[in-house]
């Protein structure tokens, strides 16, 4: 793989990971009246979630190992 | 002469086909492309392997290069029981593969631009995942988000954060190719019109100075030839890697 396209592939994995968190947490917001909670908490969530992809996907942390 | 790079992009009707509701579905050009992609890989690999000669003829061999190079790809990443989702994989890759070079071609449609088309690729291979998984290891499946020897206090965290990252996967998944796509051809019409807007503005000096960006887009098309293929295959290997989760959870 070249280098661009891992640079491309770990940037996509950590904006993923912030998009999934913002997604759920501003939906959650929307449907249970608790804004803005929802959204600060998994907007946090996601971001760890995103770091973590990162780091898989750099074979940093074997995969299923944590 | 403005350019604009957004404009290549556009879908057009070509005829109606069916009208559900109030909305018409129609044959767009988009459907176009990917009904031209698909004629030209069936026509390619019927007419590579219909011979069969051990001795291979040019398309022969090209169709068996293109069979051993994802043969090889799903079984260096999802095993030997990975093997059964190679009919699926192969598909997956030669069509990417296929519309993004045809995309190259100046006037034609890049399909895999249009990101509706990419996610629908990337939740077919992420249902795929969750249908089999579910179907082969029942629950045992979920085990896929319990990493080993993690203490119980902080499980619950880690379980959440690890569904997390399992729902990002088509996100991350679809948007690589899609923006890949979309980045390079608008790079590509931007640069080009560099040449329309010196050469209108500046005349000759214009046109002559137009040498330099023209110099640019041979470069570009050159990374972009390898972008398109490296794109089909980095779908095709993490499509792989899902799958190999499906095949075996909770490692």
């Amino acid at each position: 793989m070249s280098a661009f396209a891992r640079g491309f592939r770990l940037s996509t994995e950590l904006v993923a990971g912030v998009v999934v968190g913002a997604l759920i947490g501003w939906l959650l917001d929307r449907w249970l009246g608790i804004s803005p909670w929802g959204l600060i908490v998994f907007l946090l969530f996601g971001f760890t979630a995103g770091v973590l992809n990162v780091m898989r996907a750099a074979g940093i942390v074997r995969d299923r190992q944590l | 002469m403005a350019v604009d790079p957004i404009e290549q992009f556009q879908i057009h009707n070509l005829f109606p086909v069916v009208t559900v509701g109030h909305t018409e579905i129609a044959f767009t050009n988009s459907a176009a492309f990917m009904l031209a992609a698909v004629v030209g890989i069936t026509a390619f690999l019927l007419i590579g392997t219909a011979k069969r000669s051990l001795v291979p003829t040019r398309l022969q061999s090209a169709a068996e290069i293109a069979y051993e190079f994802v043969a090889t790809t799903v079984h260096s990443t999802a095993g030997s029981e990975g093997m059964k989702f190679f009919p699926f994989v192969f598909t997956l890759f030669m069509f990417i593969l296929t519309v993004n070079m045809i995309g190259l071609i100046p006037y034609t449609f890049s399909v895999t631009s249009h990101i509706i088309v990419t996610a629908a690729l990337a939740i077919t291979v992420f249902l795929t995942v969750l249908i089999y998984g579910l179907i082969r290891h029942g629950f045992h499946f979920f085990n896929l988000f319990v990493p080993k020897g993690v203490p119980i206090y902080i499980l619950p965290l880690i379980v959440f954060i690890e569904i997390l990252s399992f729902i990002s996967r088509p996100i991350s998944h679809s948007v690589r190719l899609f923006a890949n796509m979309l980045a390079g051809h608008i790079t590509l019409q931007v640069f080009a019109s560099f040449i329309i807007l010196m050469g209108t503005g500046l005349g000759a000096v214009g046109w002559a100075g137009g040498v330099l960006p023209f110099g640019m887009i041979v470069i570009l098309f050159a990374l972009e030839t390898l972008v398109a293929f490296l794109q089909a295959y980095v779908f095709a290997v993490l499509a792989c890697i899902y799958l190999n989760d499906a095949i075996h959870p909770g490692h």
